[in-house]
């Protein structure tokens, strides 16, 4: 069963950085796996730590999130709070009983397709070997 | 004349204190009501008055209150009961409506519960489960509306009376009653400065004030005492006969405990007191248990379980 599990997974993009980072890979036709679903926002600090435990604990098994990298902010320092915040999550998820894996923080530019891809590919590998979340047995 | 029917389940019967306390406004409201059940004041029995029935009987009532949450079989009888005889039914206080103080045993297996209450625990004599003659207890403390269909809320610890006299004056006279969606801080009179230059007290460690002088109060949460304000509804202030309106604690010169639950129905009280207080500057890891701390009185209705990691562990 473990094997064909296909894990559900929401990436939060920055649309600054990340997003185009991933419109980057489209283009260029780099392969990765199918269970991201993308969600942009228009910077990594607009993710609040209620939208990551509600997709946990309500039937996603991973969550990403994706911002510029430190410094190169749109927003000056949403990233810099936004790290603060992804600090914060993987402390909640102890609470929930959500395993801390679950949840990566990324810094993706706009030029890193390749980068891009691989981070998707290691995280749905990671939730694969986990198996679905606690909360969607 | 409308008929009432009054219940308690898994509660230590302060609501019924509370409904008491109501006082003068009482003797207004009691001659368009008529209690047809309610086991604190009247001896009415479920299986008849000498037990010849053989089913569990209420007497038909326009508005039934049950306060208490649902710990056992013989519990969620009643309340399926009550339901079907009552027009509208209230949840009365904090276990009715999210489990309450009893709720906090649901982040434990019910397994574990036994073993530490008959056996596991030091001053106990080992001893087996006990269960002849007993109605089971439910997997579970359940808030009422998660086993019937509730129509109007009071919560509280215990409920405010101001609160129950308008919400029974608003069903007498056919209107709607919900509570604004406001936070405890809304109506708190203490002072805030933003960010807190603390670190986080124990629990009994005593606030900074002048007695008497609500000015002379800075925020609890920056003074480093976990007060639950921020996530918790407004209300409990509200007063009988006009007066300021100071949510209960804070008249005390104590922080907030929670107990009028969640601002909406489907906030995550434990993440938004965790930002609250980070966005103070306070560090929410060192907050001692945390999970029971935020969920003092809301563990029913699924926000307190049994870590599902622990659990796979095993």
């Amino acid at each position: 069963m473990q094997n064909d599990f296909e894990p559900k997974i929401i990436a939060f993009c920055c649309n600054w950085c990340s997003y185009a980072g991933a419109d980057l890979a489209g283009v260029a036709r780099l392969q990765y796996p199918t269970n991201i679903r993308i969600i942009r926002v228009m910077c990594s600090n607009m993710v609040h730590p209620n939208l990551v435990i509600d997709a946990l604990t309500k039937g996603i098994d991973g969550v990403i999130m994706c911002g510029c990298h430190i410094g190169d902010c749109h927003y000056i320092e949403g990233n810099k709070n936004a790290e603060k915040r992804a600090n914060a999550i993987t402390l909640m998820l102890e609470d929930f009983g959500v395993e801390a894996e679950r949840f990566r923080l990324e810094w993706i530019s706009a030029s890193e397709a390749p980068k891009f891809a691989q981070v998707m590919r290691e995280v749905v590998d990671t939730i694969k070997k986990l198996g679905p979340s606690p909360y969607c047995q | 004349m409308a008929t009432v029917a009054e219940e308690w389940l898994n509660i230590c019967g302060g609501c019924e204190v509370a409904i008491l306390d109501i006082g003068e406004k009482l003797l207004d409201l009691l001659p368009s009501l008529q209690f047809v059940h309610m086991p604190v004041l009247m001896d009415h029995k479920y299986y008849g008055q000498i037990g010849e029935k053989t089913e569990l009987e209420i007497p038909q009532a326009d508005v039934g209150m049950i306060s208490g949450g649902i710990r056992n079989e013989k519990e969620k009888h009643v309340a399926e009961e009550m339901r079907k005889k009552c027009g509208t039914l209230i949840a009365l206080g904090s276990c009715a409506c999210f489990g309450g103080i009893p709720a906090l045993a649901n982040m434990y297996e019910l397994q574990e519960l036994y073993d530490k209450v008959y056996r596991g625990s030091k001053s106990t004599e080992s001893n087996n489960t006990p269960s002849v003659d007993l109605p089971p207890l439910t997997d579970r403390v359940y808030a009422l509306d998660e086993v019937v269909k509730v129509d109007l809320y009071i919560p509280g610890c215990p409920m405010n009376p101001a609160i129950i006299v308008e919400a029974l004056t608003a069903l007498l006279n056919g209107k709607p009653f919900s509570l604004p969606e406001r936070s405890v801080c809304d109506d708190c009179p203490t002072k805030r400065e933003e960010k807190s230059n603390f670190s986080l007290k124990r629990p009994l460690q005593d606030a900074d004030f002048t007695p008497g002088d609500y000015g002379s109060l800075r925020c609890f949460n920056e003074q480093g005492i976990i007060c639950l304000g921020p996530v918790t509804k407004s209300g409990c202030g509200k007063p009988m006969n006009g007066g300021e309106n100071v949510p209960r604690c804070v008249k005390g010169f104590m922080p907030c405990r929670g107990c009028f639950g969640p601002i909406r129905s489907d906030a995550n009280p434990m993440v938004d007191m965790m930002s609250a207080l980070s966005a103070i500057g306070l560090d929410a890891k060192l907050v001692e248990d945390r999970r029971a701390m935020f969920n003092r009185y809301i563990g029913g209705q699924k926000r307190l379980r049994p870590l599902p990691t622990a659990g796979r562990r095993e």
